[in-house]
């Protein structure tokens, strides 16, 4: 169905949006957590910073990251200069930026998760020996876990339609940072290309329909009364 | 709860698997990063394989925008070659320092013509006051963005110039590129449109109608240039291979112009 | 004495004050619905703190504003039977009952895993999750768990609610073998009559002047 160099570009885009989603889940679980159970004079501000991604012209974002992570911008400099890390026109960019683009899904539906565990069930750990991290571990990680994983498939799902950062970020090289959305807009550049538009084109709505589907279905196990409460 | 245990063991290993599957193979060796203006797609990638064809490993094209291919060498961006539809960009990066100053050469030139629908009969060539709004016939006049893209810029210079922009500035159907109006023309959108040679060669849907001659716009040039970051073996060969009679022939061929 | 409480507890535009002090056996804690018996019980366990007061346990201080002396709910060894059980829905029955034996140390511990099961008989719930239980089940499986946690005291609250009949009979042999058994000192929180008739041996009656 699909030529060599197409499963490539599908390849990578699972990858990037893969690893943007470990890489961003931590941040967004602290994010989350500190929205959901924090109180706090900064809060609404860092909710809206939180969701700026959401509603920044992408381009801007992947400007920003230009400017901060690229090897002549302060953190792009200690990156390369400390670890040897490049981001510029390789994957791993890529995938920075569509962590970026994602993380305000993901806070999104962990926070929900989060604020449907009942506090009572964590009071009933204390009285039964649990410490924070341990009522943290096995209390509300795993009453978490429905968000988790809507968060992780949403987030993929984003990043997988993540096009404006990407190439104002890290280009739009093959094999590295040119993912399903650049792909098919370099296609689409190019008059004859048509039947590898419609082939990734139809790749990026099966991906992204399974993932929205997959998403929905476990948020709405977190919302199911009685899931997440006591007898 | 089990069924999220399942689920996610089935994602890891979906994910693990396709990892895998994506990890770039690297026993080819890479060809120099080549940066080069959207405008270039089918060009260079055929002077890529042409090269690849004698040997050599075949470079890595990124393709969008000069102005951010520009920004990107800007920030630090470790890539062997850029070409630039934009001389201006091309200084900038000189002005900075970032390109290799002998190395820098403008080895392009494009042409401005006037484009229709492949079945249209219409007849118009640029000149002095030709009548560009009569052909129009009401219809839109497709071209690039006269205030953001190159394309468009030129486009409106060589109206100006020939004194008929004031005439259709109301018509214009202004395109985020030059291939967004190219479409617009090929789908039967506009009736007329204003895009480079190049692009007109490139798309059987369309017929070019006339061809704006030199004078009435600023030279249409495309710098190429090794970056000073630069480190690939390859990259000055490859840049050589540009301006060599077998890479002008491959860009003659896309219908530039290579002295 | 069982237990030497002394409570200054503030809920919202409430204000609770209880004294009493009582020897071994089940106290009971009697009065109106409103009234805060059940903060009463999260202030002994520590998770509501008093403005003022002490808690002592069988000579252990566990709160005291006076010294600023306040045992954390996790390090109290109390067993608390939650009125509404909580639970932990993500675990099976048999997970529940091991949550807390897991975190208490060995020399705490009264009663073995296999042993509370049988006195519980809740042998056959062992695999299942706590939203497949019946009330009756829950309320057993809620003091299996408490009694697992190796407790110095137990507090219970109105674990005979939700219970009728046979069901209720049940819980109260549970809770008299509990007393005869361990030794464990227990409050009791109730308001009927006849169930604290049978099983308390010292009564505290708590009412809105309180």
């Amino acid at each position: 169905m699909l030529t060599a160099p197409e499963w490539a570009i599908v390849g990578l885009s699972l990858k990037v949006g893969a690893v943007a989603m470990f890489a961003a889940l931590p941040v967004a679980f602290a994010l989350a957590y500190v929205l959901a159970r924090g109180r706090f004079a900064g809060m609404i501000l860092l909710d809206a910073v939180v969701h700026l991604p959401l509603v920044l012209p992408p381009v801007v974002i992947g400007w920003l990251l230009l400017i901060a992570f690229a090897p002549a911008g302060p953190v792009g400099a200690i990156l390369q200069r400390w670890l040897g890390i490049t981001l510029l026109f390789r994957w791993t960019g890529a995938a920075l930026a569509a962590a970026v683009m994602a993380l305000p899904l993901m806070v999104r539906a962990i926070r929900l998760s989060l604020e449907a565990i009942d506090p009572r069930l964590e009071a009933a750990a204390r009285t039964l020996g649990a410490g924070p991290i341990d009522r943290f571990v096995t209390v509300t990680l795993p009453l978490a876990r429905p968000g988790v994983l809507a968060a992780l498939v949403l987030g993929f799902a984003r990043s997988l339609g993540e096009f404006g950062a990407t190439i104002t970020f890290v280009s739009n090289v093959p094999g590295e940072t040119a993912t399903l959305p650049l792909a098919i807009y370099a296609a689409l550049q190019e008059p004859g290309q048509e039947s590898t538009v419609w082939r990734l084109a139809l790749v990026s709505v099966l991906l992204s329909l399974g993932a929205l589907v997959v998403s929905e279905w476990l948020m709405r196990r977190t919302s199911k009364p009685g899931s997440a409460h006591g007898v | 709860m089990g069924l999220f245990h399942t689920v996610r063991r089935a994602a890891f290993a979906v994910l693990a698997g396709l990892a895998v599957l994506a990890t770039p193979v690297h026993a080819e060796p890479r060809g120099p990063l080549v940066l080069a203006a959207a405008s270039l797609q089918e060009s260079m990638n055929a002077a890529a394989d042409a090269w690849a064809a004698h040997h050599h490993p075949r470079p890595v094209l990124s393709f969008a925008a000069s102005s951010a291919l520009a920004r990107q060498i800007q920030a630090g961006g470790a890539a062997d070659v850029f070409v630039s539809a934009d001389e201006d960009w091309m200084d900038t990066l000189a002005k900075a320092g970032l390109i290799v100053p002998e190395s820098r050469k403008s080895f392009l030139v494009g042409a401005l013509v006037l484009v229709a629908p492949a079945g249209s009969k219409l007849q118009l060539r640029p000149a002095p006051g030709f009548p560009l709004e009569q052909a129009l016939g009401g219809g839109k006049l497709a071209m690039a963005d006269p205030d953001a893209v190159p394309a468009g810029r030129y486009g409106r210079e060589a109206l100006v110039h020939f004194g008929v922009w004031d005439a259709v500035s109301g018509q214009i159907a202004r395109a985020e590129n030059v291939r967004a109006a190219l479409g617009l023309v090929a789908h039967g959108a506009a009736p007329l449109g204003i895009v480079y040679a190049t692009d007109a060669l490139a798309e059987p849907a369309v017929r070019m109608v006339g061809v704006f001659p030199p004078g009435s716009h600023k030279p249409i040039t495309y710098p190429v240039a090794r970056l000073k970051a630069s480190t690939h073996p390859d990259a000055e060969g490859f840049r050589r291979f540009l301006l060599s009679g077998e890479g002008k022939a491959i860009f003659r061929h896309y219908g530039f112009i290579a002295p | 004495m069982a237990f030497d409480i002394a409570l200054d507890l503030v809920r919202g535009e409430r204000r609770i004050a209880l004294t009493f002090a009582t020897g071994a056996g089940i106290t009971a804690l009697c009065g109106p619905s409103g009234v805060g018996k059940s903060s009463v019980l999260a202030a002994v366990a520590g998770l509501l703190r008093p403005q003022s007061g002490h808690v002592v346990v069988d000579g252990v201080t566990l709160f005291d504003a006076a010294q600023n002396v306040s045992v954390p709910p996790e390090a109290r060894a109390c067993g608390l039977v939650f009125q509404d059980l909580r639970l932990f829905p993500h675990l099976t029955v048999a997970a529940n009952l091991h949550y807390g034996e897991r975190r208490a140390p060995r020399a705490r511990q009264i009663v073995g895993f296999a042993e509370t099961v049988r006195l519980l008989g809740i042998e056959d719930l062992l695999a299942r999750r706590p939203a497949t239980l019946s009330g009756g089940e829950a309320q057993r499986v809620a003091i299996g768990r408490a009694l697992l946690a190796g407790p110095r005291f137990l507090l219970l609250d109105e674990p005979l609610a939700a219970l009728d009949g046979a069901l209720r009979e049940g819980i109260m042999a549970v809770i008299e073998r509990i007393r005869a058994e361990f030794a464990l000192p227990m409050i009791l929180v109730s308001h009927h009559a006849d169930q604290v008739a049978r099983l308390a041996d010292h009564v505290v009656l708590m009412d809105t002047s309180s």
